[in-house]
């Protein structure tokens, strides 16, 4: 039987456990950027995402994320609270407000959607590529996350990694159809979606399957374990290989991807062990996932329980929070996508805020601004984490997060519907707001910068540029260069 | 999307009310998972002895059917004793649309393989583990890791049963060798065991149904081959892996002719795995399979229904539609409270008569009662558009973009709910397709989202609620007049087994299926509507037996 994969010799195999290299002050180059022996500290970059509109149906007040102040030291409303914990980690965030995604049926333009909100609006400002006409609800070209790992994930165990914290869609009458998808690459002439992972205790497993536990005895079990799972999927290849002279285009297609995924696999546990030490190290064990609750149709009467559209979403988010930062520290991956909600999601926000709503009826009625605030703030304590994670990790002459670029999304902004010609609605992409955290590339982190007109993909053009990706993400051309020092 | 050409053309055919054109607008979006181009039929392994195709035709269309999770779940506990239920708690979820297998929405992930690997090596690891359920998996009693005949033994049996298939000489070589390389390693047997289980679990062949069969004089349809039907056969019926005697009847030839397949049906529903499934079945196309409550409220209310379907359509088989005449039904003192029966006077339920309180059959069941709730209340609208949709197969289209569908009708703040709906009614465009839909919610409203009969708003006890409906023009008032509408009208009958159908071929019914569909039909209401009719004529079909290449 042919192996299809050269399955390498590798080090670890011979002189057992890997020497932990922690980066030391005297191994950089004066600016403090790269290792003396010239190679450069890694860029990483994220996308999260909030699947909520700023403020509530016919509520006068669009937003309390927005800060009053322009520049450095802004002023913190209700979304932004969790900002000035953490260290006063809003020193190392900058809010930029006054976007907006473009809208129109004829034509639709540049970057933009057609009318209807949901879900339209999402594939333009995750791609930045507009509907190709007022019947397109998908996703037309690749996203940030993915351009990114094109261009800076090839050398990393994980090309990208895709976490999601919403743990199911909740509702038993429908289907998400997409609307679970932060992340789609280019194949060929296709756009694929690549969905998150919503275990935290898989991801766990998969984040740190190579590396070598410090026991000698445990670290054979490793080597052992791993040369059994590579035996094992280079079988399972060479079955798919062996099947598809039987199967018919379409399926044959079908297992091509499948093949794809399973060489991958088989190249991640063949990879090189990271190097722990340092702060790289193998987090504890998260144990079980928190349970996954049931249906939410029918959340905000009587008789209502707590439980439904819940799965402890809190904790998946911090145990995703603290695998990104370790991804990021060890040099794992270079590029994340980490949808916390999905898209007109509806988790339940009893256990977050105590109204007892889910998070889409919330702005339908539900709630006001002011409590659509406070689930933003749920979302944003996520990411905040993150950045002082990232900020309080050394890394070289200064942090990880100088050499990140982060950003969060939400999926609607508030105000005027071309949808219901409502003017203060949450179906809008007016007066949408975002996070940019990080400091790679000269982003003058810690100020909130007003970007009016501009649309969310310059945010992220901002950032992959931050990041050494000099490219567009779809129509949408150029940087802001208020977010640069 | 393709999917809705199917539903419609089904409807049409089936002689189902089909209402279109009462608004012209977008369809209801859908992010697609990539676009896939289209292929030639060349699947064919030979040019040999060309198969007849069916005669009358009907073959539809299929690719491969990855395991659903709940399938996963079921094939492992019968494969390897493993009652974990790995697939829930290692797959992503499952596109519901009702149902949870339909193959057009299956898509490879690098979270699917990810997950499969972990959920292969998780199973194989712990199976070991336990002597005893390894002992019954293994077979044998090694001598010792070096055994190779007790290590071929293995993978020869459990290969079959996990594949539905035999494996091939090379096969069982190559991981008999693995296996002993393995054991080798750790001088253990067991070592070698968990690694071939580990390939099994991932092969293609275990984790889709895979159909080749041989080429016919069609070009694109193939005939299946035992084994192939067998898969079909114990999926449908048992939503589950063929146990090892269907596979021998498979190998004996016992499943070449129609008749045969339609006899191990037959005694297939006597297993208990029938019952669970067609209990699913309704539950995934009813939509009250996760219900909105309290885990023993919940309890209560499945056993109630899976009470009455099983009486239908086992204990005392009987026309199907009985299940909506039914007069009375299986209720512990939870529910009796609820609906305002006299209670039993325990927690175990027992038959009550409804009497003339208008309950009739599962329409007024909680389960049922409980889907389609908004707002925290009953939503007239999603109602309406459960019974049009799921209960009868007709398309409603989509509201149109302009139209904001997150918020209950405001009605100019009318003080009563059914006055705010008057919103829908007076303006012309929303009426003809609310016209549609609403109507039919308002017959149950007397039923609030938990099945509790009322006869005000709990909130404004002056406004009174009638539960006067209409459906097609025809007044009606509550799950009885509404269940004796659609009986007398030949419309539930229909589109039961059209979402049968669906359940049991894994998409939805394409031009090609008509044939089949309808002659499932006539053979349902030709035999008295019993529902064991219409499970063999599915299985009976010359159809059943072959499949029709994507295009």
């Amino acid at each position: 039987m042919t192996r299809r994969l050269g399955r390498r010799t590798f080090l670890r195999g011979l002189g057992g456990v890997a020497v932990a290299l922690p980066t030391l002050e005297i191994m950089l180059d004066s600016h403090g950027t790269a290792l003396a022996g010239g190679e450069v500290l890694p860029h990483r970059f994220l996308v999260s995402f909030d699947g909520g509109a700023l403020g509530a149906d016919n509520d006068p007040v669009h937003n309390f994320y927005a800060p009053d102040t322009v520049g450095h030291d802004y002023d913190l409303k209700t979304a932004l609270a969790p900002l000035s914990g953490y260290g006063n980690v809003r020193d190392d965030i900058s809010v930029v407000s006054g976007l907006r995604i473009p809208y129109g049926t004829s034509p639709i333009p540049a970057g933009g959607w057609a009318s209807d909100f949901h879900i339209q609006a999402l594939g333009p400002l995750i791609s930045g590529v507009r509907n190709s006409s007022t019947d397109d609800y998908g996703v037309n070209g690749p996203t940030a996350d993915q351009l990114v790992a094109e261009a800076i994930g090839g050398g990393t165990t994980f090309r990208s990694l895709a976490y999601q914290v919403q743990a199911s869609w909740y509702l038993t009458q429908s289907a998400p159809y997409g609307r679970d998808i932060l992340s789609y690459r280019r194949e060929g002439d296709s756009i694929v979606a690549n969905p998150g992972q919503t275990s935290p205790r898989l991801a766990y497993q998969a984040l740190f399957t190579g590396f070598v536990p410090p026991d000698p005895g445990d670290a054979a079990d490793l080597l052992y374990e791993l040369d059994k799972r590579r035996s094992v999927l280079d079988r399972v290849g060479a079955s798919i290989d062996a099947l598809m002279p039987q199967l018919g285009t379409a399926d044959r297609r079908r297992m091509e991807r499948h093949l794809d995924e399973i060489r991958d696999l088989e190249m991640r546990l063949a990879a090189n062990p990271p190097d722990a030490g340092g702060h790289c190290q193998m987090l504890p064990d998260p144990g079980e996932d928190p349970a996954v609750g049931g249906d939410n149709a029918s959340v905000g009467g009587d008789g209502y329980d707590v439980n439904a559209g819940w799965s402890d979403e809190s904790t998946r988010a911090r145990v995703f929070a603290d695998l990104i930062h370790m991804a990021f520290t060890c040099d794992l991956t270079r590029s994340v996508a980490w949808l916390m909600t999905m898209a007109q999601s509806h988790m339940n926000i009893h256990p977050i805020t105590d109204i007892p709503y889910d998070l889409h009826e919330l702005g339908h009625g539900g709630g006001t601004t002011e409590d659509m605030s406070r689930v933003r703030a749920w979302h944003i304590d996520h990411f905040a984490y993150l950045v002082a994670k990232l900020r309080d990790t050394p890394e070289g002459g200064g942090s990880v997060l100088d050499r990140c670029a982060l950003v969060h999304l939400n999926e609607a902004g508030h105000g005027f519907d071309p949808g219901s010609g409502g003017e203060l609605s949450t179906h809008s992409t007016e007066n949408m707001c975002c996070l940019i955290a990080g400091r790679a590339g000269g982003l003058d982190a810690g100020q909130h910068v007003v970007a009016d007109g501009m649309h969310p993909g310059h945010v992220l053009n901002s950032a992959m540029r931050a990041v050494g990706v000099d490219q567009d993400l779809g129509e949408v051309v150029g940087r802001i260069d208020g977010l640069f020092a | 999307m393709r999917t809705r050409t199917y539903r419609n053309v089904a409807m049409a055919a089936l002689g189902g009310t089909l209402v279109m054109g009462c608004y012209r607008g977008t369809p209801d979006g859908g992010l697609g998972f990539g676009t896939e181009g289209s292929g030639t039929a060349d699947g064919g392994s030979d040019d040999g002895t060309a198969e007849t195709p069916p005669e009358n035709g009907g073959v539809g269309m299929v690719g491969l059917r990855r395991l659903s999770r709940t399938e996963m779940d079921h094939t492992l506990r019968d494969l390897l004793g493993d009652d974990t239920d790995p697939g829930t708690r290692f797959l992503p979820e499952d596109v519901i649309d009702p149902f949870d297998n339909d193959f057009t929405n299956q898509a490879v992930s690098t979270v699917l393989v990810e997950s499969i690997e972990t959920m292969a090596n998780d199973i194989a690891t712990r199976l070991v583990q336990d002597p005893t359920r390894r002992q019954l998996v293994v077979g044998c009693e090694p001598t010792g890791p070096a055994d190779a005949s007790c290590m071929e033994d293995f993978v020869g049996r459990v290969g079959r049963r996990a594949l539905r298939r035999p494996l091939t000489t090379e096969e069982i070589e190559g991981w008999t060798q693995l296996g002993l390389d393995f054991a080798a390693q750790r001088s253990d047997f067991y070592e070698g065991v968990d690694t071939v289980l580990r390939v099994l679990l991932q092969h293609p062949s275990f984790i889709y149904r895979v159909e080749v069969g041989t080429p016919t004089a069609e070009p694109g349809v193939f005939r299946l081959d035992g084994y192939e039907v067998a898969t079909r056969l114990s999926y449908f019926v048992w939503g589950t892996t063929p146990s090892d005697d269907l596979l021998d009847e498979a190998e004996a030839g016992g499943l070449d002719s129609p008749a045969q397949v339609a006899e191990l049906a037959r005694t297939m529903l006597d297993d208990p795995r029938a019952r669970e499934r067609i209990d699913r079945f309704h539950a995934m196309w009813l939509g009250y399979y996760a219900l909105p409550h309290e885990a023993a409220l919940t309890t209560s209310m499945r056993r109630e229904t899976r009470a009455l379907l099983d009486d239908v359509i086992f204990d005392d088989p009987r026309s199907y539609l009985d299940v909506f005449a039914a007069g009375g039904s299986y209720v512990d003192d939870t529910l009796a409270e609820l609906y305002g029966l006299p209670a039993p006077g325990s927690d175990e339920p027992t038959w009550v008569d409804y009497g003339a309180i208008g309950r009739q059959g599962l329409l007024s069941h909680g389960s049922f009662l409980s889907v389609a709730a908004r707002f925290g209340d009953t939503s007239p609208t999603q109602r309406g558009l459960l019974i049009r949709t799921r209960l009868l197969c007709q398309a409603i289209p989509p509201p149109p973009p302009d139209v904001d569908v997150d918020n209950p009708p405001e009605g100019g703040d009318a003080e009563c709910k059914i006055d705010r709906y008057e919103e829908h009614r007076s303006n012309g465009s929303c009426n003809g397709c609310h016209e549609l839909v609403d109507p039919v919610g308002f017959g149950l409203e007397q039923y609030d989202q938990m099945g509790r009969f009322r006869t005000a708003e709990a909130d404004n006890p002056q406004c009174e609620i009638t539960g006067e409906g209409r459906i097609d023009g025809q007044p009606f008032s509550g799950p009885a007049g509404l269940a004796d509408y659609v009986m007398d009208n030949e419309l539930l009958d229909s589109c039961m087994v059209h979402q049968l159908y669906r359940m049991a071929m894994g998409h939805q019914v394409g031009f090609e299926d008509l044939r089949y569909v309808n002659d499932l039909l006539t053979r349902f209401r030709g035999e008295g509507h019993r529902f064991d009719a219409v499970v063999l004529a599915l299985v009976e079909d010359e159809a059943f037996s072959y499949r029709r290449e994507e295009d």
